[in-house]
């Protein structure tokens, strides 16, 4: 009962989440200068152009406008494109979709894993070489931007060494044999994940090892490793859990690069695209949608966190 | 002297820290007999918590510095030269440490049965459905009601008495020889305190454990401890027989000690004294006796020198310059009004 109002009270938070920033998105698009057929109509008879507007609903005015947006996002009809004719924004989300999220989904996780693996290493090897190592690579990592790796990775692995093609991404019908193509966007794009979540961890776990019950586990002659496995980690994966959220809109963010230096037919490089042209259906399809994704991994973190840590539970806070 | 269990000789753990050396525990002695209860007794900051984690290499080196002619003798072995399995077995096997927060020695994400298992599983070859009898039992032993339930149940969901008695239930799970708690009362009310040292006294009588019960309350103390260290600033500065500790106090700090005891027999309008004054900086302790800031008696002497150990009876000694210089000084300056006992 108590997990069921806890449902409902979470998913009218997100209706009304979702409700404002499509209004938001709506209203920053409408007040913008010029309209996203403004370009195209320029050289074109009156009358041609007027069809035109009347075709994509862009001569009623803003409130009518509005209306008709939020009525077709209630039912999950996010209209036609503007700028890419003939194509609805279901279709292109049903194409472009699934490419960005394997994308995303390798990148997050070889980075995350990776960078837990080295958090470990540096926490367990606090002070001496491999401590110091993870370190500066995580220094490293932060503070060179995803796009320069992405050139330098193309150019010693691709152009130079030939191991992988410089751009492109395996075509529908092609998911695994067309691995080759994902290596060097997934390593471009898993950089930050590696410094972040190695520094998270570590010092995560240098505050677990603090703790008096890691003294109790020690004085049970409990091996170093049977010490870190059972009683370090887990309490030490609580704060990273936090932080899964920010990871999706990281990666979200960070694919519109990546897909536009390798050419990743992804949503990316079409949102960049359709805010650049105003299109507000697909801008609106996309925000919407994107914005349901974060809400839904905020979610899931929550249910994480009472997985990991039994002192909290679904209603309450920490006792 | 291996027929004592554990011998310490010379402790000194030094912690060095941005402002400099602390000097926590600066040359601690005393030996322990099998099946003997000694009291370490001392105020805040004096150096209970750092002597126990010692006894244990618990301390984490570094910051912490144990120095090189210290040693704390198991059966008459160096604990500080056992190699990494021999250290294993000793911890949790020969010897086990309760806690003084409870809640904050058990691990908030592992169930109370995995926490006292596991100290089971790696000592003894058991199997999981025999070790998990054998916390059924233990629970059951320690006044757990309702084991069976208890035991998949998280730290958090037990009131702070039963997780102590989980913390003893873990520690006399392999029937050590020495068993050290630091503080194991300190957390718990009144009533609680009293059934925990209940238990504890009546499970050390079972398996004949020595017993090192370091606490700041001398009353905690009265009727468990056979012999009594009194601490203070990172030194023994008395020690004796618990009769003799009581009714014949030497130390003028064992004095003060006593007088903040609250006692039954004492009128409702007497005032409970505090001890006025705080410990040295251990930091840069000073060179004399490291009471002389706070001590009634203090003579030039005690400024400059360090007190000499005093011998009174076989078993009961303090460093202090009172009796060292008035030969022959066999009286305390100061009277326990219960002497006649
Ligand atoms: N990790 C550490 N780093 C620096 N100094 C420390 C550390 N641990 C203990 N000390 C110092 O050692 C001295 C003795 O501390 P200890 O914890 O042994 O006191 P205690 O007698 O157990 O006091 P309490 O009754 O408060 O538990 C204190 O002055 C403290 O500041
Ligand atoms: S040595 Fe001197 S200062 Fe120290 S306790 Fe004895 S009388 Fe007091
Ligand atoms: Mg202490």
């Amino acid at each position: 009962m108590k997990v069921f109002r806890y449902l409902i009270k979470r998913l009218l938070i997100a209706l009304i989440t979702l409700y404002i920033i499509a209004t938001a998105t709506f209203f920053l698009l409408a007040l913008t200068p010029g309209d996203a057929l403004s370009a195209r109509v320029e050289k074109l008879p009156d009358q041609v152009t007027e069809r035109l507007y009347e075709k994509y609903g862009l001569d009623k005015p803003v409130m009518e406008r509005y209306l008709i947006t939020m009525k077709g996002l209630l039912h999950g009809d996010f209209g036609e494109s503007i700028i890419y004719e003939g194509q609805t924004v279901q279709d292109i989300i049903a194409e472009k979709g699934p490419v960005s999220a394997r994308l995303g989904l390798q990148q997050m996780i070889l980075g995350v894993g990776v960078g837990l693996l080295l958090g470990i290493l540096a926490a367990v090897k606090k002070g001496k070489f491999w401590d110091y190592f993870v370190v500066v690579l995580a220094i490293l990592l932060i503070s060179v931007p995803n796009l320069i790796f992405a050139l330098l990775l193309q150019m010693v692995f691709a152009a130079r060494l030939k191991w992988f093609p410089v751009i492109g991404w395996p075509s529908a019908g092609q998911w695994f044999s067309g691995w080759k193509y994902t290596v060097l966007p997934t390593l471009a794009g898993c950089f930050g994940y590696i410094a972040a979540y190695s520094r998270l961890l570590k010092a995560s776990m240098l505050d677990v090892m603090n703790q008096d019950y890691v003294l109790t586990a020690e004085s049970k002659g409990l091996t170093h490793r049977e010490v870190i496995l059972h009683h370090v980690l887990r309490n030490s994966m609580i704060p990273i859990i936090t932080r899964l959220p920010m990871t999706v809109a990281m990666c979200i963010t960070g694919s519109f690069f990546i897909e536009s230096v390798f050419s990743i037919p992804g949503l990316g490089l079409y949102y960049v695209n359709a805010v650049a042209a105003q299109d507000v259906p697909i801008v609106m399809g996309e925000t919407v949608i994107i914005a349901a994704l974060y809400i839904f991994v905020v979610f899931i973190t929550d249910i994480l966190y009472t997985i990991v840590d039994p002192r909290i539970r679904i209603s309450g806070g920490k006792r | 002297m291996s027929d004592k269990l554990l011998k310490v000789d010379n402790l000194r753990v030094s912690y060095h820290t941005y402002a400099g050396e602390v000097q926590a525990v600066r040359g601690v002695s005393f030996e322990l007999d099998e099946g003997e209860t000694l009291a370490l007794v001392g105020e805040s900051g004096c150096g209970k918590s750092v002597t126990a984690r010692s006894l244990m290499r618990l301390n984490k080196v570094p910051p912490a510095e144990i120095k090189a002619e210290s040693r704390v003798l198991f059966q008459g072995e160096n604990i500080y030269d056992f190699d990494q399995n021999r250290l294993r077995r000793y911890r949790g096997q020969d010897a086990a440490m309760i806690f003084q927060d409870a809640m904050a020695a058990l691990n908030p994400t592992m169930t109370i049965g995995k926490q006292v298992a596991e100290t089971l599983l790696h000592h003894q070859a058991l199997s999981k459905k025999a070790a998990r009898e054998q916390v059924r039992q233990l629970l059951q032993q320690v006044g757990i009601s309702e084991p069976e339930r208890r035991l998949r149940q998280y730290p958090h969901e037990l009131s702070g008495g039963m997780r102590q008695r989980v913390m003893i239930a873990i520690a006399f799970a392999n029937q050590p020889r020495l068993l050290i708690a630091d503080e194991p009362t300190t957390a718990l009310d009144v009533t609680i305190q009293a059934q925990i040292i209940d238990l504890m006294k009546q499970l050390q009588q079972i398996h004949k454990t020595a017993v090192i019960m370091i606490t700041h309350d001398l009353g905690v103390v009265a009727n468990l401890a056979q012999r009594i260290a009194v601490m203070y600033a990172g030194t023994i500065v008395e020690r004796g027989s618990s009769r003799e500790i009581f009714y014949h106090p030497r130390h003028p700090y064992t004095n003060m000690l006593l007088e903040a005891v609250p006692r039954l027999d004492q009128p409702e309008d007497k005032e409970l004294a505090s001890i006025a004054g705080t410990p040295p900086d251990l930091l840069n302790p000073p060179p004399g006796c490291p009471f002389c800031s706070r001590c009634r008696y203090c003579m030039d002497i005690c400024l400059k020198q360090r007190p000499p150990v005093y011998q009174f009876e076989p078993d009961h000694q303090a460093d202090c310059w009172l009796y060292a210089l008035e030969k022959p000084a066999e009286d305390a300056p100061f009277t326990r009004r219960d002497d006649h006992e």
